[in-house]
């Protein structure tokens, strides 16, 4: 067991020095990273869960996380080639949690081509910005939007692939009877839907 | 993937003219798509259609052959 402490340390460094740990292993065998504040347990554990490794955290207080690995033997050896650079997915790193409602495959009122057209250039327009939404939601008649036939796949599929969570209401598919149309993306339920849009801080709805 | 590569924009007179071209090119499987005309084109509203900077001739050729007419073509800065 090695232990690491990476108190007061700014993302990257715990991942850094839990990784220079898990190196001088040279072997299987356990590190044990203390860290100040959840958002470092996060990194840690996403990082020993893209390298399959065991990982468990533990809260002592609100200044004091222990974060456990283990490594198995053929881990520890591709660790010692392990080059990739540690990760700092930090969320809401002051970020607004931004959460887009399409509730319709047209955008506002009046003609329905141009409603149509229109929407698909808001959700091109939406994939063009320098930062992305958290989260997409679909329903009601905008569910055809993430279904087979819709020209905003390619962006959504886009979006989708940098991290954007894209969710359609399953009750819509199920009503339209689309539901083995849906492209893009997962199928959520209402309860999921209001969850999102009460840890939003923004919902922006076209 | 969020890097931003030159593409085609070719821009129309009205809205209605963007979304009748993009009719056609669908029908013609002519390649591209209709996006909002990027802000580098024109502070304006409007629709235009964006295609692979190779795929310039082709439209171009297409277009003329069916009296399609056009503003102005760009070649632009997008992701």
């Amino acid at each position: 067991m090695i232990k690491v402490n990476a108190m007061g340390d700014a993302c990257p460094i715990p991942v850094v020095k839990t990784k220079e740990a898990i190196k001088s292993l040279n072997g299987a065998g356990e590190v044990e990273t203390m860290v100040d504040n959840e958002i470092a347990v996060q990194n840690l554990t996403k990082m020993a869960n893209q390298k399959g490794y065991g990982v468990k955290s533990e809260k002592i207080s609100n200044t004091e996380f222990k974060v456990t690995m283990t490594i198995g033997e053929g881990q520890a050896e591709e660790a010692k080639n392990d080059t990739t650079e540690a990760e700092c997915i930090v969320p809401n790193n002051g970020k607004k949690n931004r959460v887009v409602v399409i509730t319709s495959s047209k955008m506002g009122e009046g003609d329905e081509q141009l409603g149509t057209n229109l929407m698909k250039a808001f959700i091109y327009a939406l994939g063009q910005q320098d930062e992305l939404p958290n989260t997409i939601l679909l329903y009601n008649g905008g569910a055809h939007v993430s279904c087979e036939g819709s020209l905003s796949l390619e962006d959504l599929k886009s979006m989708e692939a940098q991290g954007v969570e894209i969710l359609t209401c399953g009750t819509c598919l199920n009503f339209y009877g689309i539901a083995d149309k849906l492209a893009v993306g997962g199928v959520t339920n209402m309860y999921d839907i209001v969850e999102k849009m009460e840890n939003a801080d923004l919902i922006i709805r076209p | 993937m969020r890097e931003k590569t030159l593409q085609l924009v070719i821009s129309f007179s009205s809205t209605a003219h963007a979304m009748a071209v993009e009719k056609y090119c669908l029908e013609h499987d002519l390649p591209g798509r209709l996006i909002p005309v990027p802000k580098e084109v024109t502070a304006g509203c409007g629709l235009a259609w964006k295609a692979a900077l190779s795929e310039k001739e082709i439209l171009l050729e297409a277009f003329e052959k069916e009296n399609i007419t056009y503003d102005g073509v760009y070649e632009v800065l997008l992701r």
